[in-house]
């Protein structure tokens, strides 16, 4: 198994006009290559903060990232872009979608700062479509859409080029059973074809028994 | 290009009002600059032209505004007894007459106006190029001589190439004479209005005239008359140009005012750097807000916008790629505006082609002059620096939300 993620957070502060509240203190993580992960926690435990972190959309913090044997904190931010696109994709939660593009247009978002190399995933959409149930929503634009179909086109987007590693923030949130299984399903097949790895925030406990592995973040008193 | 293109389709022009807006305020802006920088260029140029005219111990007349000159009492013995009375001081003048129309057929079909010179004027102003022919010859015999060369504007080189000869009625001279022509005149060769210096006719269709003592002595008195009124006295004594100017309160019963070279350059001081300095400081604050609103309208584009930009900074937009587009829309739009001044400045000078008004006819791209060409030199310098101005603060608002949350708003 190689080791994918070498997480070491010594603190992440956030701090307002009020307040300086922190999380993450002293926080280490490791993950190997294909193992799927739930994150569980209270809000405020730190589990979206982490989520950034991992996603490289946080540098801010105290401690140091190495990424597929890469110390990320030496990145520039277009390098950090860049990996973005070509290492990571990110579920985020439904409203994340731009209003003035159709769905498939959305999706195929990170296809065109991947590169001609991977012009050949684009044909991955239809598949991906048709497997959680959104091809018929395809040309529509988000503001037609319900929050599950939405909250599937943001996953077809995050999956679109078969990216090594998934961050989920909540991906099931607002699906109803069938759906949800179908996300689900789908990721366990990309870990099982592809040996992506998944590291999944989620209160749902369900979804978080579907992981290999579970880390529980506790709130900083 | 296929980011750039689906950036302005799917993102930029999806905000319209946005755009428009941004697109107005530039277009406000650098309208104002052109017209501006335009006016300044102009009256640049005539201050250049003025200042060979306005030399040590010359004397430019001016009318003075006090006087009024009753012109149907005045003969031509008293016109003539005013150049007479220089000849006889030995004072040498230079004068220049214009607006004398000419019946001279031409393919543009334009009406035809001389501009009469003598030589020392001529000599002063440097104003007059030709791009074939020769120099003027003053030295003719109006009397003897049948034929006068002449210059004509680039706008008669067609009709009336290097070397013709026609006959036409003189109308200074009132009679039939011949014209060669010795020499065609560079394109858009111009005189500037001695007290309203931004102002200029040009003389593409137009014939200059070499004028000696002979002609003046032939020609008739709205001709002799004309040429007093900005007749300037060259190399010689304030004793000598009193003198001359109680002749002309004699003979015409007129004041006029002889001023010196300080005199004048104080008077062009005063009105037009004083007027300049004006334009310049109205032009300025101008910018200054328009530039405000538009730093303002970027910022609030920004925060419109920001779930697009962060959404694709989120799936692996660079920044840098981001800036890149943000300077080709900036780039577009200020592309569109300048295409929009060459527009309405092509527009504005061809309808003097299509007034047939022959003194502000000028030739060039779309009818567009160098002064038109350094005002939209000056748009281009004042657009790269605002686009650099709105495009870094667009990037510095854009990098300050965190990516995390731009997706989300």
């Amino acid at each position: 198994m190689t080791k994918i993620i070498d997480l070491d957070v010594k603190e992440k502060v956030y701090k307002s006009k009020k307040a300086t509240m922190s999380v993450l203190n002293d926080f280490k993580l490791e993950v190997n290559s294909g193992e799927t992960i739930a994150v569980v926690g209270k809000s405020g435990a730190g589990k979206t903060s982490l989520l950034n972190i991992l996603g490289l959309l946080d540098r801010n913090y105290r401690g140091s990232y190495q990424l597929f044997g890469s110390k990320t904190n030496e990145y520039g931010l277009d390098k950090l872009a860049e990996w973005r696109n070509q290492k990571i994709g990110f579920v985020l939660q439904e409203s994340a979608l731009i209003a003035s593009l159709t769905i498939e247009d959305n999706i195929r978002l990170p296809l065109m700062y991947a590169g001609p190399e991977k012009n050949a995933m684009a044909a991955e959409l239809d598949g991906i479509a048709g497997k959680i149930g959104i091809k018929h929503i395809l040309n529509k634009k988000p503001l037609e859409c319900s929050g599950g179909e939405k909250a599937r086109a943001v996953f077809a987007r995050a999956v679109i080029l078969q990216p090594p590693l998934i961050l989920c923030d909540e991906p099931t949130a607002s699906l109803d059973g069938e759906n949800k299984e179908n996300i689900l399903s789908l990721l366990s097949r990309m870990n099982e074809e592809y040996n992506t790895t998944v590291i999944t925030v989620t209160h749902d406990m369900e979804v978080a028994d579907r992981h290999q592995r579970k880390i529980r973040l506790q709130r900083e008193m | 290009m296929k980011i750039f293109n689906f950036f302005i389709k799917k993102i930029f022009l999806r905000r319209v009002v946005i755009a428009v807006s941004i697109l107005l305020l530039i277009l406000l802006s650098n309208y104002l600059i052109f017209i501006s920088s335009r006016s300044v260029v102009s009256t640049m140029q005539g201050y250049e032209e003025i200042k060979q005219l306005n030399q040590k111990n010359s004397y430019i007349a001016n009318l003075d505004p006090e006087s009024d000159i009753a012109v149907d009492r005045i003969t031509k013995d008293n016109t003539q007894r005013l150049y007479d009375h220089l000849k006889e001081e030995a004072v040498r003048y230079g004068i220049l007459a214009e607006g004398f129309v000419i019946d001279m057929p031409n393919s543009q079909d334009m009406e035809i106006t001389c501009s009469y010179l003598n030589k020392e004027y001529y000599d002063m102003n440097k104003q007059f190029a030709i791009s074939q022919g020769e120099e003027l010859d003053f030295g003719y015999d109006v009397d003897d001589s049948p034929v006068i060369p002449v210059w004509v504007g680039k706008g008669l080189s067609e009709s009336y190439p290097l070397g013709t000869v026609t006959e036409v009625y003189e109308p200074v001279l009132q009679r039939n004479v011949t014209l060669k022509v010795q020499g065609i005149l560079e394109p858009n060769i111009a005189h500037s209005n001695m007290y309203s210096l931004s102002s200029k006719q040009y003389y593409n269709f137009s014939v200059i005239v070499p004028v000696n003592e002979g002609f003046i002595r032939n020609a008739d008195i709205d001709f002799q008359l004309q040429s007093l009124f900005d007749i300037i006295l060259i190399d010689t004594t304030k004793d000598k140009v009193d003198e001359f100017a109680a002749t002309i309160q004699d003979e015409l019963g007129a004041k006029f005012n002889f001023c010196t070279q300080e005199e004048n350059f104080e008077y062009f001081d005063d009105i037009f750097f004083s007027s300049m300095k004006i334009i310049l400081v109205i032009t300025v604050v101008l910018l200054v807000i328009l530039s405000g609103i538009a730093v303002w309208s970027s910022l609030s584009s920004v925060r419109m916008m920001i779930k697009e930009f962060t959404i694709n900074l989120f799936v692996g937009m660079q920044y840098s790629k981001l800036r890149k587009i943000l300077y080709g829309y900036h780039g577009l739009l200020f592309l569109v505006n300048l295409l929009i001044l060459l527009g309405i400045t092509a527009h504005s000078r061809h309808g003097n082609w299509v007034r047939k008004d022959s003194y502000f006819c000028t030739f060039g791209f779309c009818g567009l002059i160098s002064m038109d060409w350094i005002a939209l030199l000056a748009v281009l310098v004042f657009d790269i620096i605002l686009g650099a101005i709105l495009v870094e603060l667009m990037m510095w608002r854009i990098k300050k939300v965190p990516i995390s949350l731009g997706v989300l708003q």
